[in-house]
């Protein structure tokens, strides 16, 4: 009879393994994106931030934050155009995954915060996201995007992008702690040009 | 008159107008008077040091900005220099000093920006819109300037002898291009005068000329050589072979102005229509040695 209990732990033990990895597998975070699912998410990223920043040209009237914006439409039309061309060239075309569509959903609700907010309370808020986004971005590019491209082109434009989202992070944390510095100084004081 | 020869064998040829009387003596003294003459003049031309030192001088300075990087990312320079900073990336960037002291402004893909360097130093700059992109120049003023202080507005150069075989090849260029247009010049003041003693001087000028211009040839070589394809090859390909055929040419041209007989005789008109070319083509050679050390 001991036996019998054995197996039967034993083939509940083994069945239970299988079921978590097939169930890690489906969800977002142990997904390996295909190189259809890849193009998909850089474009989602680019169009979410091009969206944002032509909303922040819009709302806000900081000269710095304007023009980092502006360098994000510029910049971001610029790399989804080699994006554009590379999956015409690959013949590959963007497909939907867990990694865009989270991209979407939280861009949604970035979108409605940021529409309730402005002057000051808007342009930290725009910048403190863009920071965080290109850095989440930069994470997912190095940890997912890249290590599952199959594409030996595709692999290498992703990565010379990464010195670019790099150089946003490091504009917007500039922006970040100049504003910082500022916010506290007048709070009251519509912002003036030096 | 020896010690007159000596001191002053041109006076002394121009009144004896004769070179065959007492003439190992009067080669000699002429030989000391143009060693005299080169070290002067090499003294004079070191002293300038654009002319003096432009081997080391890298002309047209640029900096490609591809990548996302500033390439090269460190560069000598010298302080009044330009350098062209070309944007060959998709994106634009800018070139700012960390220190504020310059700033392009966007510079689009494909277009470009000159910046004169502004002072003597290190100077740290990057792109304004993407600040991983990191790049310095450094700015040294040349051996015995003043370093930074009046630097902009050109300071007294100091004395700069030449420390390779090239460096001697701006300061030998001026004697190849002096001595045949002077020749020239003079056998033609001959004619017009009748004066023996300007042919005389033009025969003597075109041996010096001969003499000198190998140098000044191996000297430019040398240069080549050690610049390994930092010289814009389209020109360095014409002005090589045009400066060694010049110094065979001088050779012949010498070897027909001294025939026996001829030496302290008005030149025919042959001799006189080639001489006019070879110093048409050394104004050219000239000018293609300017373009490559100033650039432009």
């Amino acid at each position: 009879m001991n036996a019998r209990k054995f197996l039967a732990a034993g083939t509940i033990a083994v069945l239970s393994l299988f079921g978590t990895a097939a169930w890690a597998q489906q969800s977002g975070e142990g997904a390996k994106p295909s190189d259809p699912q890849i193009v998909g998410v850089v474009s989602a990223a680019n169009q979410i931030d091009i969206n944002e920043a032509k909303m922040a040209l819009k709302k806000t009237k900081n000269d710095q934050v304007k023009q980092f914006a502006q360098q994000m439409i510029d910049d971001h039309t610029k790399l989804q155009k080699s994006v554009d061309d590379l999956a015409k060239k690959l013949k590959v075309k963007a497909e939907p995954s867990d990694i865009s569509k989270s991209l979407h959903t939280a861009d949604a609700a970035e979108m409605k915060k940021l529409r309730g907010l402005r002057g000051k309370a808007f342009d930290k808020e725009y910048i403190d996201h863009e920071v965080a986004y290109h850095q989440q971005v930069i994470d997912a590019a190095s940890k997912v995007l890249i290590p599952n491209a199959q594409n030996a082109e595709l692999k290498s434009a992703l990565e010379g992008a990464a010195p670019l989202l790099q150089g946003h992070l490091d504009h917007a944390k500039q922006i970040q702690s100049s504003m910082g510095g500022s916010a506290s100084a007048g709070t009251h004081k519509h912002h003036k040009k030096a | 008159m020896s010690s007159s020869a000596l001191v002053l064998p041109a006076a002394h040829i121009a009144r004896r107008g004769n070179l065959f009387r007492g003439r190992p003596r009067c080669v000699l003294s002429l030989f000391l008077l143009s060693a005299m003459n080169l070290l002067l003049a090499h003294a004079a031309v070191a002293q300038n040091p654009q002319q003096g030192s432009s081997a080391s001088h890298t002309p047209g300075a640029e900096v490609i900005i591809k990548n996302f990087s500033f390439q090269p990312s460190q560069l000598s320079v010298r302080p009044g220099e330009s350098i062209e900073f070309k944007n060959q990336d998709i994106y634009a960037h800018t070139v700012t000093a960390d220190d504020g002291s310059f700033d392009s402004g966007l510079i689009q893909p494909g277009s470009s920006w000159k910046l004169t360097v502004p002072k003597a130093g290190t100077i740290a700059y990057h792109c304004g819109p993407h600040p991983n992109m990191k790049a310095t120049l450094v700015a040294a003023s040349g051996a015995g300037q003043q370093p930074a202080a009046g630097s902009a507005g050109g300071s007294s150069p100091g004395f700069n002898p030449p420390k390779s075989p090239q460096e001697f090849h701006p300061i030998l260029v001026n004697f190849t291009a002096a001595l045949l247009p002077l020749a020239f010049l003079s056998d033609l003041l001959g004619l017009w005068s009748k004066r023996a003693s300007l042919h005389n001087a033009a025969a003597w000028m075109v041996l010096y000329a001969a003499i000198i211009t190998p140098f000044t040839a191996a000297a430019g070589w040398w240069w080549k050589t050690k610049s390994a394809g930092a010289l814009p090859p389209s020109i360095i390909a014409v002005h090589e072979w045009l400066g060694t055929s010049l110094a065979v040419i001088f050779i012949l041209l010498a070897i027909w102005r001294w025939r026996p007989q001829h030496r302290n005789t008005a030149p025919g008109n042959v001799y006189l229509v080639i001489t006019a070319i070879v110093v048409l083509a050394l104004i050219y050679q000239g000018s293609l040695g300017g373009l490559m050390v100033f650039g432009r």
